[in-house]
């Protein structure tokens, strides 16, 4: 990223005394550019790089370099919120900072009372094993310049459910149903670990001023454990349900 | 006073707020978008909740969003800041509905002074003098032209809804008319869901001028003095002054004075700002009330002393005022710069990108309020209002040579900002000697007025 922005800077510098000397025409091919990465390429890097068993992955598309890599030990970025702190009123969010599909062991066994408790926490010990696990890639992407932005655009405006636009962990985001919406906590069902599900399943709902709002699978899996306590205030985006996707299942 | 309130806004006034509640000794929850996450409000809150994805309409504009969040992190208050829910009555109805206070003028209040043509006839009623305007909204085509008749041209047209000189127009002609009117409902409809419009008469070389007030539920008020808002790009405020230079100091005297006698008696509450118009010949006339609190407002808390954000979350709390007219002391002359991702090479289109580096300026009377941090990634969502600069000095003179100053100390690196267009402010002769209008920079357009800078 750095080497990017350096890049960026210089010819900024070699083309004027000021930013906006360069000229329109490279503008555009910089948008065009921008826009045919975040359509095409970065969506098709992290599929790729999902089902490799590779740390990193770099493709060089005209003055563009996009580079993929698993941070070291995926489970370190895996919680989304940069900015998270303890919070007395996100009681949901302290175990975002830990590793991926290893919930704790005291809010496991509040959520997963009875005879799925050992197998989904020895599903999610596998899981989190470390950066080679296929199951759980935790990317980040890194470069060109400016983060996340091409991932950001194609994000904005889909449904409310997704990994979200600045989130870089996209695909490591498909394996955790989220929260749809502001509000309260209801799991459903199929939130119950073992269920086998399909993608667009309610796995439960947020409760927004008495508007519910459907939490739904992102992927067909097998639910291996709710996050969140029923009836715990959950904001926009947080992670509630933990699923192990299909295909993994099924190559193991 | 409240016990907790929820920020339901972002950038600079989302960590104004969130100064002042810290200052009043309540507690805050910056409510954020996606976007926003990395934002610096919500590093600095002591809590934070997302409230939903980068598109406003699904977060800063979501009424059920923003309640919600209030709810569950057991907010008694909302505080809307300015843009986004600021203004809407039914927001602010809702709010009170689920028990909370909105941070503003309460709902009745607000539904009151919603309606802008409605709001000139009941202060007109009061003494406030109105620009000739259309007689109620624009029927049709035909209303229109005999409206535009009457007043006399040239004529602007603005939207009931909305504010912040979107979506109006002026036409010097009844053939250019027909057309802006259709291209004025379409951009009322899609920016405030509501495209009534009216007809006001344009006032050629006309200032903006507005006067801050205060007043609480018991009926107090007071007022703080006014700010000179005329330097304008296409009806966007970039620089705002206090004292205006416009006036004499009687005659800024009787307009204040006659502004806080007016609201006063038509029942308002909480901070407002009346805006007018004044014509060459220092003639005043009222066109509409802004019911929160507004970017512009560091300029009178330079001259006065006074918290405005405290004093608006307080008079929402049910206290009163706590001070008089006469403990208002108006000292000195502020300006502040609207610090905006914009390039004024193009066109001011606005930009995002990294900070690269930021540095604010200091010394004396310098006053900085803004979000950024290197390192931050303004988001393209969004307005694009970086920051505030506002200067203080004991005079005029003062006030200019410690802007120049800073804004030259100012650093923003990584994105393009619009600092170029006040460091040509600083340089011009009609902004030096406080003759400023309007279309200072509309009339040569802001190109060519950078070039005309450049070349001094």
């Amino acid at each position: 990223m750095p080497d990017d922005r350096d890049a960026r800077r210089a010819d900024r510098d070699a083309a004027g005394p000021g930013p906006d000397a360069r000229d329109a025409a490279a503008r555009a091919a910089d948008h065009a550019g921008i826009d045919r990465l975040a359509a095409t390429l970065v969506p098709a890097l992290i599929a790729k790089l999902g089902t490799l068993n590779v740390g990193e992955l770099e493709v060089h598309e005209g003055d563009w370099r996009v580079r993929l890599r698993r941070p070291a030990g995926a489970s370190a970025t895996y919680g989304r919120r940069v900015t998270d702190r303890p919070s007395r009123t996100h009681p949901g969010h302290e175990q975002h900072g830990h590793a991926p599909g290893t919930p704790e062991p005291h809010r496991s066994s509040r959520a997963l009372p009875g005879p799925g408790h050992g197998a989904s926490a020895s599903a999610a010990a596998s899981n989190g094993s470390g950066p080679a696990g296929a199951t759980s890639p935790g990317l980040a992407p890194v470069g060109p310049g400016r983060g996340g932005e091409p991932v950001t655009s194609s994000g904005v405006g889909e449904g409310g459910h997704g990994p979200g636009p600045s989130d870089p962990n996209a695909d490591a985001a498909a394996q955790i149903a989220t929260s749809p919406a502001v509000g309260v906590f209801q799991p459903g069902p199929k939130s119950v670990a073992g269920t086998r599900v399909r993608a667009g399943d309610r796995l439960g709902v947020v409760d927004m001023l008495g508007v519910p709002q459907e939490v739904v699978a992102p992927v067909d899996g097998i639910v291996v454990g709710v996050i969140v306590d029923a009836g715990t205030a959950v904001e926009y985006g947080q992670e509630l349900v933990h699923l192990q996707p299909a295909v993994a299942t099924e190559g193991r | 006073m409240f016990r907790k309130i929820l920020i339901a806004n972002r950038g600079e006034i989302a960590l104004r707020i969130l100064r002042a509640c810290r200052t009043l000794g309540v507690e805050a929850v910056v409510a954020y978008s996606e976007a926003d996450r990395d934002s610096l409000p919500v590093q600095l809150a002591d809590e934070a909740i997302c409230i939903g994805p980068a598109d406003a309409r699904r977060s800063y504009l979501s009424a059920p969003a923003v309640i919600s969040a209030a709810i569950v992190t057991g907010c008694d208050a909302v505080h809307p800041g300015y843009g986004f829910l600021s203004e809407d009555e039914t927001f602010a109805e809702v709010v009170g509905a689920h028990d909370l206070t909105f941070i503003g003028p309460p709902p009745p209040v607000l539904d009151r002074f919603a309606s802008k043509e409605g709001t000139r006839r009941l202060l007109g009623g009061y003494g406030l003098p109105t620009i000739p305007g259309s007689d109620g909204m624009l029927r049709d085509d035909e209303h229109a032209l005999a409206e535009a008749a009457r007043i006399g041209y040239p004529v602007l047209i603005k939207p009931s809804a909305g504010g912040g000189g979107k979506g109006m127009r002026m036409v010097r002609t009844p053939r250019e008319l027909d057309s802006a009117i259709k291209v004025c409902r379409s951009e009322a409809r899609s920016a405030f869901g509501d495209d009534s419009l009216y007809l006001e008469k344009w006032l050629e070389d006309n200032r903006h001028v507005e006067v801050q007030v205060a007043v609480d539920r018991y009926g107090q008020g007071v007022h703080l003095g006014e700010r000179d808002c005329s330097v304008q790009r296409r009806h966007q405020k970039i620089l705002e002054e206090a004292p205006t230079p416009a006036l004499s100091p009687a005659a800024r005297a009787d307009l204040c004075e006659r502004a806080i006698r007016a609201v006063v008696a038509a029942g308002y509450e909480n901070v407002g700002t009346l805006e007018f118009l004044v014509d060459g010949a220092g003639d005043f006339y009222f066109i509409e009330i802004n019911c929160r609190i507004q970017v512009e407002h560091p300029v009178t808390e330079m001259l006065t002393g006074i918290d405005l954000v405290a004093t608006q979350i307080r008079i929402a709390a049910g206290e009163p005022l706590g001070f008089s007219q006469a403990d208002v002391q108006l000292r000195g002359h502020a300006i502040e710069f609207r610090i905006n991702a914009e390039d004024p090479a193009h066109e001011f289109r606005p930009g995002a990108g990294i900070v690269e580096s930021f540095h604010a300026p200091g010394g004396p009377g310098i006053r900085m309020d803004s979000h950024l941090y290197p390192g931050y990634e303004v988001p393209p969502y969004y307005d694009s209002l970086l920051g505030k600069l506002i200067a203080w000095g004991p005079d005029r003179a003062t006030a200019i040579a410690r802007g120049r100053s800073a804004l030259d100390e100012l650093v923003v690196d990584g994105i393009t900002t619009n600092v170029e267009i006040h460091k040509a402010l600083l340089t011009n002769p009609t902004f030096l000697d406080g003759r400023m209008t309007t279309n200072l920079l509309d009339r040569i357009g802001s190109a060519a007025f950078l070039a005309a800078a450049a070349r001094t």
